[in-house]
């Protein structure tokens, strides 16, 4: 088009509006994971979902919001290819806000691949990991946040994660926000008053009033950001790493421990010189089970370099397990790890049912295990979430977490400027509309987490607090 | 048809109404060399007052700055019209002073109607606008009620409250009036209304005047002006700076006074609310939050002890006296009680009555960004008649619908201002964007570039606008880069000078600030806190010191340039989204990835460029994205 050449390129404003973008052609997927089940949901959404689907579902258009029963066909063949119960949703009446199908096909691999294809060849294409979210939140179906927890739902490794998960898509955390903005916005309101009504009956504001709004609203973001550690355990799991001597028992203590707590959800694959991660079901945190290489003093170079990957772990570990079969190990073992790690140890006496292990000492905390008949697991398991219990306190997870690292950065962000904000004023540094500066940016921080903004509001609060005009 | 027969005279603009916003934008069309008239029903009220007589105040007085620094004349009538002058917000530093000055009401309207007579292609016309000459969807010209017609190709309607206009005092007395004492204007509003453009109505109010001569003074608080080196405009005298300490530009100074309405008042307008107009159920329509009747005052605020009372003189030819404060529609009787209330005014003569006036207006986001309407080209519209109030808010309208009108006629890319660059670019952008439900007024709060947007800079900013579209003869041209150049001097001499210890103390312990231990830069030292540059500079014995006023800008880059930095990345991010155009022809209907809202807001607004349709209420972010998507696609489309 030649009247396109004049125009400035789109490409800067396209850049500005981000990382969201999804896209409005349209998208297909089975919704269900691969593996037998009895039925298998293949999902349909964009503009043309109705289309495609017409080329696919015999007596389309099936009435709008009713599972129907239909024959699926195959485009180019014709040939039928399941029977299906298909559900027809309208645009702005579907999860993502688009016209949107779903085919409830028979289960297995086989037959929800065959009616993905024919969707496919009917014009849809295959969707990316995540996109029905992104559209139901580019529709404003969804807030940023809500979507961000339904991508934590569908990953979430454990009970807890999916509770916590299921909080923040309550709106949980966005309620929180969103009062912490308001809060930010009376301080705000405060200064403009200030600033704008220089000559009213109220008179000036006492600085004190500022202050104690400003100390509130910082206690409020400590609140929540302290929640952030807490956040991060649930999504990421608890590490518990297993260390000590080489023949120690230590994988099979792992595997043992996998096969007590019956809830093996995601074994990470690893060498015998790397670390094995894997993560377990806890009482209230998944809890991340890593067997490391052993430790030694040792001249290898290869064997030092998975001696250094345990020692990595040990930094990172929120609790250690000192496994050893003999109480010189053990010693020795909680030595190295000390160096390393304050994390809380748990000393574990390893191999419990030889006939040649030592007895453990009277007086020794080390809890006495076989992986071999299954003694003292049940026991360390317990103490393993105690001993959690203790140094993180347990999970609240009617109060909303931070999970995310986005959440983390905007809050944290917000954090500082108020905190720059409270030094200027309290010292009088600056001119007020000066410091403001920083609310208002502190108020951007947490409006780019839930994504509103608009100067109105402060225009409201000081029309509602103060009688302001001659 | 019968549009062009009896044509008595054919203008490029034809400028209807002679208040803040009719004069600014028959001014500035005409700075643009366009032949233009202005028509109003009586010549004598040229530039009146019709409500407080002060102009500026925060926010307010920056727009009359950028008024100025564009071309406009309020700034120079205020200053010729001076009696008393404040600059608010002084303790609170250079970057929110903002300055406000009471006038002479006579002289005021004097300077503007001289002011307007400079600009020999600008017709002065007397008679009232009965209707608009229309041919083919455009405005062709105006016919008068005495049955003048004049051609024209843009008209500005810049009626104020004079739209079927309805004055009410009490809930019995119901006048047709434009302003105390004139008709209102029932024809045009008449024909508007059946264009099909959507009316709605707002109320504003005033407050009764009274008798100077029969205020007890020794029961009030004196106020004296602080008039001081300060000017509206840059124009007049800055090729001829004022000596020291003289203030003869202004007429002489008067003082305002300061009572208040404590529990007697309070009593009586409680006891009588049923019989104020607004809470008697005679007014339906909405006024504004910021500026409310005393009525509002007392009942929205009942623990407020006693409300503000400002006695301000309305002129230097008369005793009459402006009771600020006591804005009210209460009936005649209940006023004068009120009056006698208060603390001095115990047996004050009521010269005029205070009153609530209902009008005409025309919901602004009917406009284009130029403040042209959508529905009719060729016709802007100015002032209260977009739901505005406020002399200044008026004039910067004025001066954007006289430049665009020009600028149309001469076939010429439009002005648009940013809101970066202007509180004008705000209350525009404001207007047309989101609209109004209130009668708008400008407040600092409303910019999101509060410190890179002042007074002191506003020639910087929209001179050279002005410069670019040739609003400026070269005299003028020689003036205002004399002032940019003493600016850039401030800040270089600040730069190269060094100051000594003892040469500083004096200033460093004005300011309460540490001594220096050694020589320093001055540009340094003017980073403190409450140290002015000027007094550096003086105490560093400069041979030949710059203007206060450029002084004043280039020390608040110094002290704040930091804090400047973020709003101007601010509003460089803005201005990427500003590079988007929309404009019109984009089929938002067809957008399904849009929420309805946002679609038929896009629809009814046509923004011109994506950032402006980010500010639209009730566009979410998500819609935009999609909005770039749709738009992406089509393009894509349209050219594969």
């Amino acid at each position: 088009m030649a009247g396109d050449a004049t125009r400035p390129a789109p490409t800067s404003a396209v850049a500005a509006l981000g990382a969201l973008r999804g896209g409005s052609d349209t998208i297909a997927a089975i919704a269900t994971p691969p593996g037998r089940g009895a039925l298998a949901i293949v999902r349909l959404s964009g503009a043309d979902a109705e289309q495609v689907a017409s080329r696919v579902v015999a007596g389309w258009p099936t009435p709008a919001r009713v599972a129907t029963l239909a024959i699926l066909r195959d485009p180019a063949t014709g040939e039928v290819l399941d029977e299906a119960i298909v559900t027809r949703f309208e645009g702005g009446r579907s999860f993502t806000g688009e016209p949107m199908v779903e085919l409830s096909t028979h289960g297995g691999v086989v037959t929800s691949a065959l009616v993905l294809g024919a969707l496919l060849a009917a014009g849809a294409r295959q969707a990316a990991p995540g996109e029905f979210t992104r559209r139901a939140v580019a529709s404003g179906k969804l807030t940023l946040t809500q979507g961000e927890a339904i991508g934590d739902v569908i990953d979430a490794t454990s009970r807890a994660a999916q509770r916590v998960a299921l909080a923040t898509l309550d709106g949980g955390l966005a309620r929180r926000v969103v009062a912490l903005r308001d809060a930010l916005l009376e301080v705000e309101a405060l200064i403009a008053y200030e600033i704008d009504f220089p000559e009213e009956d109220d008179g000036p504001i006492a600085p004190a009033r500022v202050s104690e709004s400003v100390a509130r609203v910082a206690s409020m973001l400590d609140a929540l950001l302290a929640t952030a550690p807490a956040g991060e355990l649930v999504r990421e799991g608890a590490v518990v790493v297993l260390a000590g001597p080489p023949n120690a028992g230590k994988s099979s203590l792992f595997n043992a421990l996998l096969g007590q707590a019956r809830a093996l959800v995601t074994p990470i694959p690893g060498t015998t010189r790397d670390a094995i991660e894997a993560v377990v079901d806890g009482r209230s945190w998944p809890l991340r089970l890593v067997d490391t290489a052993g430790l030694r003093e040792t001249a290898d170079s290869l064997e030092r370099l998975g001696i250094e990957v345990s020692e990595r772990y040990l930094e990172r570990a929120q609790v250690v397990l000192a496994c050893a079969e003999h109480a010189a190990g053990l010693a020795a073992t909680c030595a190295w790890i000390s160096r390393l790690t304050g994390a809380p140890v748990i000393e574990v006496a390893t191999k419990r049912d030889r006939p040649e292990a030592e007895p453990v000492a009277s007086g020794s905390a080390a809890l006495e295990v076989s992986a071999e008949t299954g003694a003292g697991l049940d026991a360390l398991l317990a103490r393993i979430e105690d001993t959690l219990a203790t140094a993180l306190g347990a999970p609240s997870f009617d109060a909303p977490v931070v999970t995310r690292a986005r959440h983390l950065v905007a809050l944290r962000a917000a954090r500082e400027e108020l905190a720059a904000f409270a030094t200027a004023w309290s010292a009088a540094a600056l001119p007020a509309p000066v410091m403001a500066v920083h609310l208002r940016s502190a108020v951007g921080a947490l409006e780019e987490l839930i994504g509103v903004v608009d100067t109105e509001d402060v225009l409201d609060r000081v029309f509602r607090s103060f009688c302001v005009g001659k | 048809m019968g549009s062009h027969v009896n044509i008595e005279a054919t203008f490029d603009v034809v400028v209807v109404g002679a208040g803040h916003a009719g004069t600014e934008a028959a001014v500035a069309a005409a700075r643009l060399g366009a032949r233009v008239a202005i028509v109003t029903s009586a010549l004598e009220t040229i530039g009146q007052m019709s409500c407080n007589p002060a102009i500026g105040g925060v926010a307010k007085g920056t727009v009359v700055r950028e008024v100025d620094a564009l071309g406009g004349i309020m700034g120079r009538a205020t200053d010729l019209a001076t009696l008393q002058f404040r600059m608010l917000n002084r303790g609170k530093g250079p970057a929110v002073w903002a300055p406000r000055a009471q006038c002479d009401r006579g002289l005021y309207r004097r300077a503007v109607r001289s002011l307007l007579e400079e600009h020999a292609t600008l017709a002065t016309i007397q008679g009232t606008v009965a209707r608009l000459l229309i041919d083919e969807g455009s405005v062709v010209g105006i016919e008068t009620l005495e049955g003048r017609r004049f051609g024209a190709s843009c008209v500005v309607l810049t009626t104020g409250t004079f739209l079927r206009g309805r004055i009410h005092i009490g809930t019995e007395t119901k006048l047709a009036g434009g302003r105390a004492g004139e008709p209102p204007a029932v024809h045009l509003a008449e024909q508007l209304e059946s264009l099909g453009l959507q009316v709605a109505r707002f109320k504003t109010g005033t407050p009764p005047r009274i008798d100077g001569r029969s205020v007890d003074y020794s029961r009030l608080e004196r106020q004296e002006s602080e008039i001081e080196a300060f000017d509206y405009s840059w124009s007049h005298f800055w090729d001829s700076p004022r000596r020291a300490g003289e203030t003869t530009r202004h007429p002489r100074q008067l003082p305002c006074w300061i009572t208040f309405a404590g529990d007697e008042a309070k009593a009586v307008v409680r006891e009588n609310i049923g019989r104020s107009a607004m809470y008697g159920g005679a007014i339906g329509s909405r006024g504004p939050r910021y500026c409310p009747s005393v009525e509002d005052k007392i009942l929205r605020f009942p623990d407020a002890e006693r409300h503000q009372i400002f006695l301000e003189p309305e002129g230097h030819d008369t005793h009459e006296l402006y009771v600020n404060g006591l804005s009210t529609s209460l009936p005649v009787d209940v006023q004068l009680r009120m009056l006698h209330a208060v603390p001095g005014l115990e047996s004050a003569r009521m010269t005029r009555a205070g009153y609530a006036i209902e009008y005409d207006y025309y919901p602004p986001t009917q406009l284009d960004a130029t403040l042209q309407l959508r529905a009719l080209s060729g016709l802007f519209f100015a002032g209260q008649i977009n739901g505005t109030t406020g002399y200044e808010e008026a004039a910067g309208q004025g001066v954007v619908a006289g430049y665009n009108a020009a600028l149309r006629a001469r076939g010429e890319t439009p002005l648009i201002l940013g809101r970066s660059s202007s509180y004008i670019g705000v209350l525009v952008d404001d207007l047309v964007t989101r609209g109004v439900d209130e009668p708008y007024r400008l407040f600092t709060s409303r910019s999101e570039f509060r410190l890179t947007v002042r007074q002191d800079n506003a020639l910087r900013r929209l001179a050279p606008v002005a410069l670019e579209r040739g609003a400026f003869d070269e005299r003028e041209a020689r003036v205002v880069e004399r002032r940019m150049t003493e600016e850039d001097r401030s800040r270089d001499l600040a730069e190269r000078t060094s100051i000594r210890p003892e040469q500083a103390a004096p200033v460093l312990a004005a300011a309460g600030s540490a001594p220096l231990a050694h020589s320093m830069k001055v540009v340094e030292v003017a980073k403190r806190q409450g140290v002015s540059l000027l007094d550096l500079l003086r105490a560093a014995e400069i041979a030949e010191l710059p203007a206060a006023e450029a002084a004043v800008t280039a020390e608040l880059e110094i002290k704040y340039g930091g804090y400047f930095e973020r709003e101007r990345a601010q509003a460089e991010k803005m201005q990427r989204l500003d590079a988007f155009p929309l404009g019109g022809g984009i089929p938002y209907g067809e957008m399904r990835s849009l929420s309805m809202e946002a679609r038929q807001k896009l629809l009814a607004l046509t923004p011109a460029t994506l950032a402006q349709a980010s500010r639209i209420p009730g566009v979410s972010p998500s819609d935009l994205q999609n909005l770039v998507l749709e738009i992406e696609r089509r393009r894509a489309r349209a050219s594969g």
